[in-house]
């Protein structure tokens, strides 16, 4: 998931890096609070700890291994203000260091795997465990995994969208892509498929089983993310919800808006103006695989909208039912 | 002298014969914990031969940024050829190095593009390989910082870019734990690669034990830290401000920093 530099605009990373900078300011001040000074050096060997849950490889059913991201981990260790520091600091560390993630896509990486990541796993983690959070019970560890499983998940759409923005939005004027080549169609499956059968599960077994070590061996370890309130959960599910038709605004208005000021290039560059490439029509059609998310008779944003809160809808629902499943069983059969 | 009478059992060699078991996983981890160890204990430039570092890195950063930026073919086999240029003057360890990054990254490029080009999103092979030359020339400028800095220099660099105090220590104090507790993690999977004699079906299970070992060894180590920190009287603020004589080689990046940005704004709107 680490995006390498000239994959996204330097304007797309511009808006990355500009919407993260709250998120730190938030975070460096919800820590000051939080933390005492005491543990000011928690952060830094958090940033060294998250950086190396990176590098443990967990074996896969079938031979191969997978390595986790460990965000939804610290989140629910540190606290998800301290998690979005530590693995910003750890991703600052990597694309420095060792090259991984680009240096002017870091604002962007940070979105994905720093903010995103590590919130909606630890408000996951909190929404479905309820009051059995830090119980060690079935209940907990099934809403650890379901929690990590969607953070990693949900940050993986986030970078699926900011590819697949990128040829509707940079082009030149031929259509030709000047980033990422893959539209939002392709990108989603193509980031979304390995994550959710691999990487997921990688990131839902690694996260239980190191909280069931910590639980075991030093049950005080704080292993449960207490001063989460859920309410914020659905003002920013809310607020998605209104924001998913904006793929489909910015490339109903990018085409027109974007060619016209790049005919000079066309007049000197010379080459293939006006193709079309036909492959793209007659290519692999995505749309047969993916539901088409339009509702006839309604405008299309209108359309994407209520696809979004249905499927909001469904998740609430499939999530309620888990819990009274989990509810039952603990009230027929106390806990063996 | 008597013989001395070993028991039955300790006759006889054994034949014991430990039946083959999948470790993959931990030869995989060993690899990635020995590729971050050794990472950092890269061996840095000489000073004298880089420029300042808050120089260095800020011409770096712009050399990113207009080879992202720019649309000009000009401009790009420009900043390509002095970006040879500024590879050819190092040493060849470090040379290696930011060749190897750039070409790893344009081959992966060029893997994940392949399909468009089947598709016909690119009408040439020339608009193909843009995206993958940029992410060449931008992988090998990046891999220029670790290959010619060391972490204290790069520290320094962000410093005097005036980065707050606190993100330069949680970066220092990152840079020296994941060392420290990369070490103690690699003892543990060779102690668990050990002690898996035959088949070990727990192993799996033990590699959470070995991270949450490292967390609570990691806790442990924040709280020592700290008292080291009180007892030295270091409150987590850097005072670097030294005057610095500038050499020949922070004329040459403040050059190339205004070269190049001239350079981008000459080429702009041409092909």
């Amino acid at each position: 998931m680490h995006i390498p530099d000239n994959y996204l605009s330097p304007s797309t990373c511009a808006v990355m890096g500009a919407a993260m900078l709250p998120v730190w300011g938030l975070a460096i001040r919800h820590v000051k609070q939080e933390i005492s000074k005491a543990k000011l050096p928690l952060l830094g060997i958090g940033a060294a700890f998250s950086f190396l849950v990176m590098m443990f490889n967990v074996p896969l059913p079938g031979g191969t291994t997978g390595h986790a991201v460990g965000g939804t981990l610290i989140a629910v260790l540190l606290g998800p203000w301290s998690a979005a520091l530590a693995v910003s600091v750890a991703l600052l560390i990597q694309a420095l260091l060792f090259g991984d993630g680009g240096i002017l896509a870091f604002g962007a990486n940070c979105f994905n795997m720093a903010f995103v990541l590590p919130f909606v796993g630890c408000y996951m983690y909190k929404l479905i465990a309820g009051k059995a959070a830090g119980s060690g019970k079935g209940r907990d560890y099934a809403a650890l995994a379901l929690g990590s499983y969607s953070g990693i998940n949900v940050a993986a759409l986030c970078a699926a969208v900011e590819f697949g923005i990128q040829p509707a939005l940079f082009h030149d004027a031929a259509g030709q892509p000047l980033y990422c080549p893959y539209p939002l169609p392709v990108s989603i499956p193509a980031m979304l498929i390995p994550h959710l059968l691999v990487a997921g599960v990688v990131e839902a077994l690694f996260t239980v089983a190191i909280v069931a070590f910590l639980r075991r061996v030093e049950p005080a370890a704080g292993v449960h993310a207490a001063e989460i309130k859920t309410k914020p959960i659905f003002i920013l599910m809310a607020v998605l919800i209104a924001l998913t038709p904006l793929g489909l605004l910015a490339s109903g208005t990018a085409w027109g808006e974007w060619g016209a000021d790049e005919i000079g290039a066309v007049e000197s560059g010379g080459r293939a103006l006006g193709y079309v490439p036909s492959g793209m029509e007659h290519g692999f059609d995505f749309r047969a695989l993916m539901p088409d998310y339009s509702v006839n008779g309604l405008p299309d944003a209108v359309g994407y909208i209520l696809s979004a809160v249905a499927g909001a809808a469904i998740l609430v629902i499939v999530f309620k039912l888990i819990a009274l499943a989990k509810q039952d069983r603990t009230g027929r059969a106390p806990a063996v | 002298m008597s013989s001395f009478d070993a028991p039955e059992w300790l006759r006889h060699s054994d034949s014991y014969s430990p039946g083959a078991d999948a470790d993959r996983f931990i030869s995989k981890s060993i690899r990635a914990f020995l590729r971050v160890l050794s990472g950092l204990e890269r061996r840095p430039e000489p000073k004298g031969r880089t420029p300042q570092p808050a120089l260095f890195l800020t011409a770096d950063f712009i050399l990113l940024l207009l080879i992202s930026l720019t649309q000009s073919r000009g401009f790009l086999f420009l900043a390509a050829t002095i970006e040879l240029v500024i590879i050819s003057a190092q040493r060849p360890a470090a040379i290696a190095e930011s060749l190897k990054a750039g070409a790893v990254a344009a081959v992966f490029t060029v893997v994940i593009f392949l399909p468009s080009a089947f598709w016909g999103a690119f009408s040439d092979w020339g608009s193909f390989l843009r995206v993958p030359f940029k992410v060449f020339l931008c992988a090998a400028a990046a891999a220029l910082v670790p290959a010619t800095l060391d972490w204290p220099r790069i520290s320094l660099g962000l410093s005097s870019l005036h980065i707050p105090d606190i993100f330069i220590l949680v970066l220092d104090l990152s840079v020296k734990y994941i060392y420290l507790l990369g070490q103690l993690a690699l003892e543990m999977l060779y102690a668990l690669r050990l002690r898996s004699v035959g088949r070990n079906s727990g192993k799996t299970a033990t590699l959470g034990a070995v991270a949450g070992s490292l967390f609570l060894k990691s806790r442990e180590a924040s709280v020592e830290t700290y008292e080291a920190m009180e007892c030295r009287g270091f409150s987590g603020s850097y005072h670097s401000r030294r005057h610095w004589r500038p050499a020949a080689m922070d004329f040459a990046a403040s050059a190339f920093i205004i070269g190049i940005i001239a350079a981008y704004i000459f080429f702009r709107g041409r092909s």
